[in-house]
């Protein structure tokens, strides 16, 4: 019997444990990948960033890293090809997983992560709005990698960040073709990208509505100006500001064409990929915080200070903090697995995530120290890398604000 | 692998014992504030549907459900009225030591005869010797204990370190007033002479006991901290200042988020950690640590809920300040808010030397 099965004289529940459903575990094959992840991490992934920070640069992308990278298979497009022709990878990885990954890398680097070669943060767009003929124009070479390629997405502005509706890059009708005008800054690696997915304006006056997003080519003439900043942290990749001078680019280069731009579909284009990329920057804000929880707990049993019952509250704060953001960012990610709505929860665990990232490895700096005033400690890395968590994809004060919309229709 | 869906079951379960404390619970808030107690009608629905034995074994007429039910429940309950859900159960927490320490014998001997006791309520209780002072001399106690939610003790449970006590006789209640839960009842308990009837060692018990015991109090929590989010909100979209709601007002808008990702983010801890007991996992550390970010989360949000009613919130005729009270009051047994952190410390610095939060096996 299923529900209140009675018991002579009053109705009782009756519902074996082990029907229940929910489930914090995670299954064989999952931890396997993560396996994987580990192993390249340590040997690949950790000492790629730490040269990287050691050098105050990115790695150049002849770097053998890259190589490595792509030599193992990995960069690709999720896209199957022309037609679907290339062979199925098999099954997608679920949110959940790709999630768990992604804490798994940070972990190990998180720099190194957005250097990686691939489509990378403007992929999902294209997969989702691009016509067959930009898939294929832009995607085709990511199918098989015959070198490190990257591409890579353009919103931000000097003038306009958190305020995206409010950028000012212009695209103008020019026959045929589209004129850009303006101003990029702070682009994962722009300067190294074969493509550059650009949100521009029709007319700043309008908003959203009219923003459209275009492919530029890195050849192509009036695309100049690259300046690679110098960072606070995740030094192992390029974050580049650069100019459009009426930079002309071909009508197949507005993504979707022209037929999809009624109503608002431009700003959401950019909309979309901003909010899938939450939950993943949590992931990696948990990622970074844990790998400063255990240098911390490793500095203080090498120098014996476990014994302090304030170094074990810096512990244990640490990892409760980090368990409940992982939580909050597998929730968002078991949410968009079932297809379900996650604004809010992928906003939480957003500004969660990176609020305790801060909190973990400032802790840990405590826990060392003038060891960590040096420079040249892990948790000191950590402690720069990990505050971009809280600014890239929306600050977590725009995450606030989406929240509020919500819970109580803050108006915007 | 990783999903958070109950299940037809459980849902039901939850759907079932929010109806009940919305019904019976919510309008008699203020009133079984009052009383120290529920009446005899509430008492009668709780028992027919089912929650008096929520985790008794279905031999001693329980319900045979485990921790992530039970923290599903509390929740729900002290959604409605935190004192109350104590003062319905009339086993609660008094069930861990005896069923981690002395098994399902012990349970039906000393459990079996308080459920369905149809006509007065009896209550167990269970006290964590962390938060009294005893002394141990032969086979008889002697001891204070400056609280307990209860205004009748039918059977006392002690939780030591390593070893557990059940005591009944040479029991002595004075009542007092209780910062909160005072539907439950509140008395200071005086033990002299209690003659010791049973006697459990083990310290793997003590320490499951105290992990389920955290989650009991944590749960509850969790539904006193909704019941502060909920209502706290409402008002905010209701009341208006400076030409809009408050809500409206950066300040306030973010306040309330805050308030609601640590509530999320507690219950997610609370939740796992249940789920850990259940499938037979250690959940030591994450229960104490469950409870403690539970805590840290009723400090916003208790006296946040006040603050945003403001002047109302201060005064009687508004809920919130008894949710203030009420998630203070549970955060302070079973060695409260320090122990529990220093319970989880001392766990991860004797772990393994990666602590990779493992999912789930370890
Ligand atoms: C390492 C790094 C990599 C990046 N990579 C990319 C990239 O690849 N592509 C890309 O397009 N962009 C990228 N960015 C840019 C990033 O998305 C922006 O920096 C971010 O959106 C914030 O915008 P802003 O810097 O203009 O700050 P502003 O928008 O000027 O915000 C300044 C402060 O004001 C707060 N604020 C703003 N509006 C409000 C409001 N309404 N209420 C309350 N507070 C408010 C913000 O939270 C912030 O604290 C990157 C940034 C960094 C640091």
């Amino acid at each position: 019997m299923r529900a209140g099965c009675s018991v002579p004289g009053r109705s009782r529940f009756c519902f074996p444990t082990e029907r229940f459903e929910v489930d914090f575990g995670i299954d064989e094959a999952t931890r396997e990948l993560l396996a994987g992840a580990r192993e390249i991490g340590r040997k690949e992934v950790r000492p790629a960033g730490l040269e990287a920070d050691r050098n105050g640069a990115p790695l150049p992308p002849d770097h053998g890293y890259f190589t490595r990278f792509i030599a193992r298979g990995e960069g690709r497009t999720r896209w199957l090809g022309p037609r679907g022709r290339r062979r199925d990878p098999g099954p997608r990885r679920t949110t959940v997983q790709s999630l768990l990954l992604a804490e798994e890398g940070a972990y190990w680097d998180r720099g190194i992560g957005v250097a990686n070669p691939g489509v990378g943060l403007p992929e999902g767009n294209v997969l989702g709005l691009g016509t067959e003929a930009q898939k294929e124009q832009f995607l085709g070479s990511f199918l098989e990698l015959d070198r490190p390629r990257w591409a890579c997405f353009a919103m931000t502005e000097p003038g306009a960040g958190s305020d995206a509706a409010a950028i000012s890059t212009q695209a103008r009708k020019d026959g045929d073709g589209w004129i850009l005008n303006g101003a990029k800054c702070f682009i994962g690696n722009a300067s190294r990208a074969d493509w550059i997915l650009v949100q521009a304006t029709l007319d700043p006056t309008k908003g959203r509505a009219a923003q459209r997003a275009f492919f530029v080519e890195r050849s192509t003439p009036g695309l100049g100006g690259f300046k690679i900043e110098k960072k606070m942290g995740l030094k192992a990749y390029e974050s580049t500001s650069f100019l459009l001078d009426d930079c002309r680019v071909p009508a197949s280069h507005l993504l979707g064409g022209e037929k999809r731009h009624e109503g608002k579909a431009g700003f959401k284009t950019a909309m979309r990929t901003f909010n899938a990329g939450r939950p993943v920057i949590a992931a990696n804000a948990v990622g970074i915080g844990r790998a400063a929880l255990d240098e911390a707990l490793a500095f203080a049993r090498a120098h014996e200070r476990t014994g302090d019952a304030r170094v074990r509250d810096r512990i244990e704060a640490m990892a409760r903090k980090l368990r409940m953001a992982r939580l909050m960012c597998l929730r968002a990610g078991w949410l968009a697995d079932r297809e379900q709505a996650n604004l809010v929860e992928a906003s939480m665990s957003k500004a969660l995530a990176a609020q305790v990232g801060q909190e973990a490895t400032t802790l840990g700096m405590e826990l060392i120290g003038t060891v960590g005033a040096r420079g040249d400690h892990l948790i000191e890395k950590l402690y720069r890398d990990v505050k971009a968590m809280d600014i890239v994809e929306g600050t977590g004060q725009v995450q606030r604000m989406i929240i509020s919309r919500n819970l109580v229709q803050l108006p915007r | 692998m990783f999903d958070l869906d109950p299940g037809e079951e459980l849902a039901l379960l939850v759907e079932t014992t929010r109806s009940f404390a919305e019904e019976a619970l919510t309008p008699a808030l203020r009133e079984a504030e009052h009383a120290r107690g529920v009446s005899p009608s509430v008492r009668a629905a709780f028992e027919q549907i089912g929650l008096a034995g929520l985790e008794m074994p279905e031999a001693a007429g329980g319900a045979g459900l485990g921790s992530l039910a039970r923290v599903l429940v509390n929740e729900e309950l002290a959604a409605a009225d935190a004192g109350a859900a104590l003062a319905l159960d009339p086993i609660g927490a008094a069930l861990y030591p005896l069923a981690e320490l002395g098994g399902d014998e012990a349970v039906d001997r000393w459990l079996g005869s308080l459920l369905g006791s149809d006509a007065v309520q009896q209550r167990a209780v269970l006290v964590d010797l962390r938060d009294a002072r005893f002394v141990c001399q032969g086979d008889q106690l002697d001891g204070e204990v400056p609280w307990v939610p209860a205004d009748r003790v039918d059977l006392l449970v002690l939780l030591g370190e390593d070893e557990a006590f059940v005591v009944r006789q040479g029991i002595e209640l004075e009542t007092i007033r209780g910062a909160g839960l005072r539907a439950a009842g509140a008395s200071a308990l005086t033990l002299r002479g209690a003659p010791i009837e049973a006697r459990f060692e083990s310290a793997a018990g003590v320490m499951r006991a105290r992990a389920r015991s955290r989650l009991h109090a944590a749960s509850l929590l969790i539904g006193v901290l909704r019941a502060a989010c909920d209502f706290s909100r409402a008002y905010a979209l209701e009341r208006e200042a400076f030409g809009r709601p408050i809500a409206h007002h950066q300040a306030l808008a973010f306040l309330i988020t805050d308030m609601q990702m640590a509530l999320d983010g507690a219950r997610l801890l609370v939740q796992e950690a249940a789920w850990r007991i259940d499938a037979g996992f250690p959940a030591e550390a994450e229960a104490a640590a469950a409870f403690a970010e539970t805590i840290e989360a009723s400090r916003l949000i208790g006296p946040s809920g006040v603050q945003i009613l403001g002047g109302h919130g201060f005064m009687q005729d508004y809920p919130v300040e008894k949710f203030m009270r009420e998630a203070r009051t549970l955060s302070q047994g079973y060695g409260g808010f320090d122990a529990a952190r220093e319970d989880a410390g001392r766990l991860l610095c004797t772990g393994p030397e990666s602590i990779l939060l493992s999912h789930g096996e370890v």
